[in-house]
C-alpha cells in the first residue's frame, strides 16, 4: 500500500512530463524520442581465443522517470562466464534516471577448448515496470594471430680488431595487437661485453615499453675481450617478454692485432748511473697480441750529451706471446750535474708503439773528494813542517 | 838549541783552562745570549710560516733551518753572520791579552811550549764553540720536535748534524782569523777592531765586490756571450774566496736536498733533469765537500800563519 502510494505522485509526474515532452516534440520536429534503451556500440564482434572479450553497454533513459533495470543473459553456452560492470563494480541491476545513461561493461570468459564460431547471446534488462529490454549480439571467435617480434640487425656481420668496438643498430618490432615491455639479452661467448642502448642516446637499457605493432631501434654495443684469438663469433641478441620471444644472430668477424708493451725487469723504472759512465738498464719488449709485431724499433730520449745504446736496437719480428729482453746501455753526459733525470725510451713497430720512462739517478764521481781530501792534507802538511821548524820553543 | 819532547805536551792542560775560563767569561755569556735569543726568535718565525704555509715536504724538518718569517732572517742566515762574531770574541785577545795582564812569561815558565800554548788557546776556544753548538742543535731540535709535533728522519739528522760540523768549522776559521790578529797586533783593541772589519768586508761587502773585481778583470763583449759566462766564472770564484760564501753554498747544497750544483750551470745540463727532486745525502756530500775542505784547509793555513807569526815572536818584552 505505502509503495504504490509513494508512486504515484511519481507516475503523474511521469505523465506531466511525458506531456510536456509531447509539446516539445510537437515544437520541434528532431526532439528526441522517450523511452528505455540498452543498447551496444558493435552488437557483432570478433574475438581473439583464449581473452576475455569486453563489450561496452549503454543504459539510456530519455524522458522517463528513474527506473530500475535488472540485467540476465540469454543463450550463452553454460560453461561461459560473464559478469557486467558498472562504476568498476560488478552489477546485478543499474538505476537510469530521465535524460540520463549508464555506461556499463560486459566481460565474457570463454571456457578453455572453447571452437572458434559464432555464438549469439541476448543481454536482457528487466525494467520494473515490467518491460523488457533485448539486446542480441554475436561474438565470432576467431583463432588466435600469433603474437609476434621481429629483430632486424641493419648491419648484422661487422669486422674489426679486438680492441675496436662492434656497434649495431638493431631495430625491434612488436607484431602484435597488445602493448608489450621487452626485456632485452643478449648471449655472447664468455668474455664479451654487451651493451644496449638508444639509437639516439647513452643511456643502458635492460628493457623497453612498445606498444601495439611498434618499431623502435636499438644500438648494441659488443666489446669483444682484449686478448681475443682471430676468428668469427657470434653473438644472439633477443627481445622478450614472457609470452614471446624474437632473436637474431649478430656476427663478428674478428681480425688479429699486435699489441706491444715495453716492461723494465721487475718492473723498477729507475736506477743509478754515474756521471761519464756506462750502466745498463734491462728491459722486456712483449707482443701481447693476436697478430705478429713487425719492424720494431728501439730508441730513448735522453738529456743532450748523453749516449743510450739499445742492444738489440731493432727486431724484425716479434711474434704474439713472444717477448725479447732488451739492454739500455746508458752513458750519462760526464757533465751531468748529480740528481734525478728523465730517460724517455720508446719501443715502436709497424701501427704499434710503447714508451716508458726511466728515471737515472746520476752520482758524480769521487775523484774531487780526493782532491779536497789533498788539499787539506797540504794544510796539515804546511803545519806539521811549521811545528818541525819552529816548535818546542 | 833543540829542546826534547812532544811540542803538544801540556795541551790538554791548556786547552781545557781555556775552555773552562771562556765558560765563565761575561763576554762568552753576551755573544751567545745574542746568538741564542735570535736562534729561539727565527725558529720560531720558521715554525709559524711552516704551519701556515707547508702542506707536506720530506724535509720539514730542515726547513726549520731554512725558512725565513718576516722581518727576521732564517736561522741559517743568522748564523752565517753571527758565528764568526763568536769566533771573534774568543779569539781576538788570546795571545795578546796574556802580553797586557803579563801572564805570558809567567805561563811560559811552566813546563809547556809555546806550541801547546797556541794549539791549546785554539783547541779550549773551538770546544767552547763546539759545546754551544750542540746545546743549540739540540734545543732547535727539540723545539722543532715539540711545535711541529714530528721526529725528523734519518737523513735529515745527518743533513742536520753536517750543518753543525760545518758551522763549526766556519767558525773555526774566524777562530784563527782573530787568534792570527792578537799575535800581530800587541793591543787587544786593535786585533779585535781589525778582526770585526775583516768580519764585515768579507760577509757583507764581498758578495758586491767580487762582481765589480771581476768587471774590472774580464770586461763583457757584447758580441761574444762566452765573456759573459767567463765573467760570471770568475766572479764566482772571486765570491768563493770568502769563508763567508763557501758556508752559504755548504749549508744551502746540505738543508735544501733539492739543491743539485752550486755554480754556473748551462741550460743544456738541465735538460731532462727532474726539478726538485732532492739528491741523496752522498751525493749532497761530494756536492759540498769541496767547500768543506776549503774551509778546512783555511782553517788550518790561518792557524798555521798564526802560529808562525807566535814562534817568531819575542815574548820577554
Amino acid at each position: 500500500m505505502t509503495l504504490s502510494g509513494r508512486l504515484f505522485p511519481a507516475v503523474v509526474l511521469a505523465g506531466s512530463m511525458a506531456l510536456m515532452a509531447g509539446a516539445a516534440l510537437a515544437d520541434q520536429p528532431t526532439a528526441k524520442p522517450t523511452g528505455l534503451w540498452l543498447t551496444t556500440d558493435y552488437p557483432a564482434v570478433t574475438e581473439h581465443m583464449g581473452d576475455t572479450a569486453t563489450l561496452s553497454l549503454t543504459l539510456a533513459n530519455s524522458n522517463l522517470p528513474p527506473v530500475r533495470v535488472g540485467f540476465s543473459l540469454e543463450g550463452l553456452p553454460d560453461a561461459w562466464k560473464w559478469q557486467i560492470d558498472g562504476g568498476s563494480k560488478q552489477i546485478a541491476a543499474a538505476m537510469v534516471g530521465p535524460d540520463d545513461k549508464r555506461l556499463l561493461d560486459l566481460k565474457l570468459t570463454p571456457p578453455e577448448g572453447v571452437k572458434p564460431g559464432n555464438y549469439d547471446f541476448t543481454v536482457i534488462g528487466k525494467a520494473d515496470d515490467g518491460e523488457t529490454l533485448k539486446l542480441p549480439i554475436t561474438v565470432t571467435l576467431g583463432a588466435a594471430s600469433p603474437d609476434e617480434i621481429t629483430l632486424d640487425p641493419k648491419l648484422p656481420s661487422l669486422r674489426g680488431t679486438p680492441r675496436s668496438k662492434f656497434e649495431y643498430d638493431v631495430s625491434i618490432h612488436n607484431d602484435s595487437p597488445e602493448e608489450a615491455t621487452l626485456n632485452l639479452v643478449a648471449d655472447a661467448p664468455p668474455g664479451f661485453g654487451t651493451t644496449f642502448t638508444e639509437q639516439y642516446g647513452s643511456q643502458e637499457i635492460s628493457s623497453l615499453p612498445f606498444k601495439a605493432g611498434e618499431t623502435k631501434t636499438v644500438k648494441v654495443a659488443i666489446k669483444p675481450p682484449a686478448d681475443l684469438a682471430a676468428g668469427k663469433y657470434a653473438v644472439t641478441v633477443s627481445a622478450a617478454d614472457a609470452k614471446t620471444q624474437g632473436s637474431t644472430q649478430l656476427g663478428l668477424d674478428v681480425t688479429g692485432q699486435p699489441t706491444m708493451s715495453l716492461t723494465a725487469e721487475d718492473g723498477r723504472l729507475s736506477g743509478q748511473a754515474e756521471a761519464g759512465k756506462e750502466a745498463t738498464f734491462s728491459f722486456t719488449v712483449s707482443n701481447t697480441g693476436t697478430a705478429p709485431a713487425k719492424n720494431l724499433k728501439i730508441s730513448a730520449n735522453t738529456p743532450s750529451g748523453w749516449k743510450v745504446e739499445a742492444d738489440p736496437k731493432s727486431l724484425d719480428e716479434l711474434g704474439p706471446g713472444a717477448d725479447q729482453k732488451i739492454a739500455l746501455h746508458v752513458t750519462p753526459s760526464d757533465k751531468a750535474i748529480a740528481g734525478d733525470y728523465m730517460v724517455n725510451v720508446n719501443s715502436a713497430g709497424d701501427g704499434v708503439s710503447d714508451h716508458a720512462d726511466l728515471r737515472v739517478t746520476v752520482t758524480t764521481s769521487t775523484v774531487w773528494g780526493i782532491v779536497g781530501l789533498l788539499i787539506i792534507a797540504a794544510a796539515v802538511i804546511v803545519l806539521a813542517f811549521a811545528v818541525t821548524r819552529y816548535g818546542r820553543r | 838549541m833543540r829542546r826534547e819532547g812532544s811540542p803538544f805536551k801540556g795541551l790538554s792542560v791548556v786547552a781545557f783552562k781555556e775552555a773552562a775560563d771562556h765558560m765563565a767569561s761575561p763576554r762568552m755569556h753576551l755573544v751567545m745570549l745574542l746568538v741564542i735569543l735570535t736562534a729561539i726568535g727565527s725558529i720560531y718565525g720558521a715554525i709559524g710560516q711552516i704551519k701556515e704555509t707547508v702542506g707536506q715536504d720530506p724535509f720539514l724538518f730542515l726547513r726549520l733551518f731554512t725558512t725565513a718569517r718576516d722581518p727576521l732572517p732564517s736561522f741559517m742566515a743568522f748564523l752565517g753572520f753571527l758565528l764568526p762574531l763568536i769566533g771573534i770574541a774568543l779569539g781576538f785577545d788570546a795571545v795578546n791579552g796574556e802580553y797586557s795582564r803579563r801572564t805570558m812569561s809567567r805561563i811560559l815558565s811552566q813546563p809547556i811550549y809555546r806550541d801547546a800554548l797556541l794549539a791549546g788557546k785554539f783547541l779550549g776556544a773551538l770546544m767552547v764553540i763546539a759545546i754551544c753548538l750542540v746545546t743549540l742543535w739540540l734545543m732547535i731540535s727539540g723545539m722543532g720536535i715539540l711545535l711541529l709535533g714530528l721526529p725528523p728522519s734519518g737523513e735529515e739528522v745527518l743533513r742536520s748534524f753536517a750543518f753543525l760540523l760545518t758551522s763549526l768549522v766556519y767558525s773555526g776559521v774566524w777562530l784563527a782569523a782573530s787568534m792570527l790578529f792578537s799575535t800581530l797586533f800587541r793591543a787587544p783593541a786593535t786585533s779585535a777592531l781589525a778582526a770585526l772589519t775583516l768580519w764585515l768586508v768579507l760577509t757583507l761587502f764581498w758578495g758586491m765586490l767580487a762582481p765589480l773585481a771581476a768587471g774590472a778583470f774580464v770586461p763583457i763583449d757584447p758580441f761574444d756571450p762566452s765573456t759573459a759566462v767567463h765573467q760570471a766564472e770568475i766572479a764566482h770564484a772571486l765570491a768563493r774566496l770568502s769563508p763567508s760564501t763557501l758556508f752559504g753554498e755548504v749549508t744551502l747544497a746540505l738543508l735544501n736536498p733539492a739543491t743539485r750544483a752550486l755554480g754556473i750551470i748551462f741550460y743544456s745540463q738541465l735538460q731532462g733533469a727532474v726539478m726538485g727532486a732532492p739528491l741523496p745525502f752522498g751525493q749532497s756530500a761530494i756536492l759540498i765537500w769541496p767547500q768543506l775542505a776549503s774551509l778546512i784547509a783555511g782553517m788550518l793555513v790561518v792557524y798555521t800563519i798564526a802560529y808562525l807569526s807566535f814562534q817568531r815572536q819575542e815574548i820577554r818584552a
